[in-house]
């Protein structure tokens, strides 16, 4: 059982915040492009629907968007990159990927539109995340 | 050939659907060919979601460089009309 190991070369850091953010574009569009082997790999397509995979990539990172250190946000990347490739290589299992990306705070993301409403908005911000 | 700046109105139309679902835009906001994704509140990271959520619905693959150029939804319907003819070509 050989895992095809995608080359891990780490390359050289980023000289600015302007080619950190390329190469987090750059990651974003390969994890994006990758959405479909993924959906195939796991048997997603009752569960989940391309666009919501898309979107919760995105929340990820944009959860640090507030970084400006190059350094930091080729960490990010690498563990970023990282990730993808264990899941894109099956080295994850459906309920890994399920219970990380598919299913948020309360529930499957797509079901919970109508449950808080007695809830105020202030707790609603409260529960999802620290800021807001 | 000069630059094609404007998409037909049908690809024009697609592309604002797809674009207020991504950005889950109030009912009542008006998208039209000449809005830009910053006005309506779209980051750079909503502007790359954007992008890839045509790629995969006219199934086209945006490079780069192009990718860069979309301002206004009537770019993003430029390209599409221009890769997808290119496509069935």
């Amino acid at each position: 059982m050989a895992f095809t190991m995608r080359a891990v070369k780490v390359p050289p850091n980023s000289a600015s915040l302007e080619e950190a953010r390329h190469r987090v574009f750059d990651f974003f569009k390969q994890a994006c492009r990758s959405i479909p082997t993924v959906m195939e790999i796991y048997n997603l397509e009752d569960v989940v629907t391309p666009a919501q995979l898309r979107s919760s990539i995105a929340k990820q990172i944009r959860q640090n968007q507030s970084i400006t250190n190059p350094k930091v946000i080729d960490m990010l990347l690498f563990k970023g990159t990282e990730e993808l490739n264990n899941i894109v290589e099956h080295a994850k299992q459906r309920h890994h990927v399920i219970g990380q990306y598919v299913i948020g705070e309360q529930g499957l993301l797509q079901e919970t539109g109508s449950k808080d409403q007695a809830s105020s908005e202030f707790l609603k911000k409260f529960y999802t995340s620290n800021y807001f | 050939m000069g630059p094609v700046r404007h998409g037909k109105q049908e690809t024009i139309e697609k592309v604002c659907e797809i674009v207020k679902n991504q950005l889950a835009l109030a009912e009542g906001t008006t998208v039209t060919g000449e809005t830009k994704f910053v006005d309506i509140g779209a980051d750079s990271l909503d502007t790359v979601e954007i992008v890839m959520g045509l790629e995969e619905a006219f199934n086209i693959t945006v490079d780069e460089s192009s990718a860069q150029e979309i301002q206004t939804v009537d770019d993003a319907a430029a390209l599409i009309d221009k890769l997808v003819s290119e496509k069935d070509a």
